[in-house]
């Protein structure tokens, strides 16, 4: 097999689909003892090329940094407030940099929840049928390499510039709080902004893999850029609306018992926790406020005896588990979905 | 010559016999009198009694009244004084009274009883005093307290009051020193300030404030402190009494100190709790009680303690069981040890954890998702 991988190399090389490849700086040559890469690296070297250097996502990459200037300024202009407030998540300073607003602006994790989509479906949704109407996909099929290389690859590259742009966000944001506050992190402050980032990687993912799908489903880019953006408008938007519709015609009447307006409390956050939204926003503030020590309706019962203090790392991550479980599951499932769809496509035809 | 003879021997004897009488008026001076009020007195030893005592001339003449004591026992001093002088004989005219002191001094060491002495006016006008000692003063030094015996609690302080008595001739320095077991204080005070050592005039008196007291941990009953005055001549002691009645005092807390503890959401959490008795009286019936948040439960193995004796302390179990829907965080669990005469609280920080379950049933989710994209790599990637 080794062999035989050598041999691919020297072609693909050569191949005037991947001219712009410079072998040299590749940094993973793991999978083969040459200094030639695996021709699966050379793939994802060449789709992050692609990425980096298209205006789509130079725009959507400056509209995110922007925001996240934008949402780092009010976290400024309001760290007085955090200052002198007196709540246990004071002890969580430098977490107030992601989380802290004045309402003008949204908090820095707000923002990726709305934009975070746009990126991913931005950097998906034309992956497969643009190669296709070009021609280039069975030109790449052409020579001697596994079919799912391509889909695998586009979306090894994608999540590789997206978790660069995320941990490059998110650092940013520390290392500016580090010289306007002068409070350096606490260790456990520093992991809840990773597994923030982590999450927030996750997120777009979801969004990036929903867009593949359709990008494998749909031959015109258009259509699948629309249809990905109706979907993330349907959750962002809609969605509440519609559970909003449903919460309205079901509530229970003002007099009834307590644990039916909790049941039915539950009942309408577990609908609204269909939306990938929701769950991200509650991982991600459950994350970033260490107070926060459930999600959804209390009984006075569950809060008699209780301390106001914040969390373990830990314990946080195990209250907002079935939220991360579920993101990163159906992260993985829409990947499944677009590669199954990928590998049973007909991809000769233009 | 007889008639004469006669007239003469008449005369002679009439003359001798007026002279005989006229020279035992004067001798035997019955014309005057010692008169005093009090003749019989009570008083303690080293007291001195002033005797106001009038002489009285009932006679037509002038009257020189030699003044002293017989028979006053060894050692008693005494003095005679009128006028601001010292006197040994008085002249008194006729049918009127002088009147001087008598003072006699009576000596410490001096025996309990009845003692007399004579007043002599001339030889034969006597008056007869009588003193009566009331008891045996036998020390040159007096160290009296008026209450020597004192109640309080381990915490009190115990204040007596103290008289110290120089009744020597001369001035003494002396050493206040008192015995007493360890871990008790005690000072002595002397107008206001702490002192060691006291210096007294002959026959003055001096306050001694002495403050006592007993270490904290001091078991209940009745400690005798001997304090002593010593001079290098002299010495003298008291004893004083504190009766010291128990404190009640009880402790609640855990064999490390440590009051926080960790428990996962619906499980089981021993707690080692530890009654101290840090009062001095044993503490009988001790309760212990937990309140915690709703739906928790607390149990004991032993809900009531018979006994702790003083300075002891008994273990109990407490088996905490958390509610299976408690949120994770920090509660306060607070555990009460009781008895009518005291109690102890001691609150736990109990740090709820949400079981591990749905932690591993989320990765196993999540193993599941990428082990059918695994399948699927397999079944058509690698064609």
């Amino acid at each position: 097999m080794k062999e035989g991988y050598k041999m691919i190399n020297n072609e693909i090389s050569s191949d005037t689909v991947f001219e712009n490849l410079d072998l040299k700086t590749n940094l993973n040559v793991k999978s083969t003892k040459c200094k030639t890469p695996h021709p699966f690296w050379v793939m994802v070297n060449k789709e992050i090329t692609d990425h980096v250097r298209s205006w789509r996502f130079i725009i959507l990459v400056s509209l995110i940094a922007l925001t996240c200037l934008g949402s780092l300024y009010t976290a400024f202009e309001n760290m007085g407030e955090a200052f002198k407030s007196t709540k246990s998540d004071d002890l969580f300073f430098f977490l107030k940099l992601f989380t802290v607003s004045d309402k003008t602006l949204p908090p820095f994790f707000i923002f990726i929840s709305f934009l975070g989509p746009l990126l991913g479906i931005s950097m998906g949704f034309d992956s497969i049928n643009s190669e296709q109407n070009r021609g280039t996909l069975s030109r790449v099929l052409s020579q001697p390499i596994y079919r799912d290389y391509i889909l695998n690859a586009k979306f090894t590259a994608s999540m590789i510039v997206i978790s660069v742009l995320f941990y490059a966000l998110g650092f940013m944001v520390m290392g500016i709080g580090l010289i306007a506050i002068g409070i350096p992190p606490t260790v456990e402050e520093f992991l809840r902004i990773i597994f923030f980032i982590i999450l927030s990687i996750f997120y777009v993912a979801l969004w990036l893999n929903l867009s593949i799908l359709f990008s494998v489903r749909i031959r015109q880019a258009a259509t699948s850029a629309l249809a990905g953006i109706s979907v993330w408008l349907f959750f962002s938007i809609f969605y509440n609306m519609i559970v909003d519709l449903i919460a309205k015609g079901s509530a229970p009447s003002a007099f009834a018992p307590g644990h039916v307006v909790i049941s039915f409390q539950k009942t309408m956050l577990n609908l609204m926790r269909i939306s990938p939204a929701q769950l991200y926003s509650e991982a991600t503030t459950t994350m970033l406020m260490p107070s926060v020590r459930s999600i959804g309706p209390l009984t006075m019962e569950q809060v008699s005896g209780a301390v106001p203090g914040p969390l373990p790392l830990g314990q946080s991550l195990l209250v907002v588990w079935p939220q991360v479980t579920g993101l990163i599951a159906v992260t993985i499932l829409l990947f499944a979905l677009a590669y199954m769809a990928f590998m049973r496509k007909e991809i000769r035809s233009r | 010559m007889t008639v004469r003879k006669k007239w003469l021997i008449l005369l002679l004897s009439v003359f001798i016999g007026v002279t005989f009488l006229s020279r035992r008026v004067v001798s035997a001076n019955t014309n005057v009198t010692l008169y005093t009020t009090f003749t019989k007195i009570s008083v303690p030893p080293g007291e001195s009694i002033d005797y106001p005592v009038d002489v009285i001339n009932k006679s037509g003449e002038i009257q020189n009244v030699d003044l002293s004591v017989t028979g006053i026992p060894y050692k008693w001093e005494y003095s005679i004084k009128s006028g601001g002088w010292e006197i040994s004989q008085i002249s008194v005219l006729p049918g009127e009274k002088k009147s001087f002191t008598l003072k006699v001094e009576i000596p410490f060491k001096v025996n309990k009883g009845n003692y007399q002495f004579k007043l002599l006016a001339g030889d034969s006008v006597s008056l007869l005093l009588g003193v009566r000692v009331t008891e045996k003063g036998s020390s040159e030094t007096s160290f009296s307290v008026d209450q020597p015996n004192m109640m309080g609690n381990s915490k009190s302080t115990f204040n007596y009051r103290a008289k110290l008595n120089n009744r020597t001739a001369e001035k003494q320095l002396y050493a206040i020193t008192a015995d007493y077991a360890r871990g008790w204080n005690v000072s002595f005070k002397v107008s206001g300030k702490q002192v060691t050592s006291v210096e007294l005039e002959p026959n003055s008196t001096k306050d001694v404030y002495i403050e006592v007291n007993p270490p904290s941990q001091v078991e209940a009953g009745t400690y005798q402190i001997p304090v002593h005055a010593v001079s290098n001549n002299t010495s003298a002691s008291l004893n004083l009494e504190a009766v010291v009645s128990g404190s009640y005092d009880v402790e609640l807390t855990t064999p490390t100190g440590l009051l926080s503890s960790k428990i996962t959401a619906g499980d089981e959490k021993q707690i080692e709790l530890q009654i101290k008795n840090t009062g001095t009286s044993p503490l009988k019936d001790v309760k212990i009680t937990a309140s915690a948040p709703a739906n928790w439960s607390v149990e004991f193995d032993t809900k009531k303690i018979d006994e702790i004796l003083a300075g002891e302390k008994t273990s109990v179990m407490a088996t905490l069981k958390a509610d299976k829907k408690a949120i994770p965080g920090d509660y306060i669990v607070s555990f009460n040890a009781q008895t009518p005469e005291a109690s102890s609280k001691a609150s736990f920080r109990v740090a709820v954890r949400t079981s591990m379950l749905w932690g591993w049933i989320g990765i196993l989710i999540i193993a599941i998702a990428l082990g059918s994209v695994f399948i699927l790599f397999r079944k058509y990637g690698r064609r």
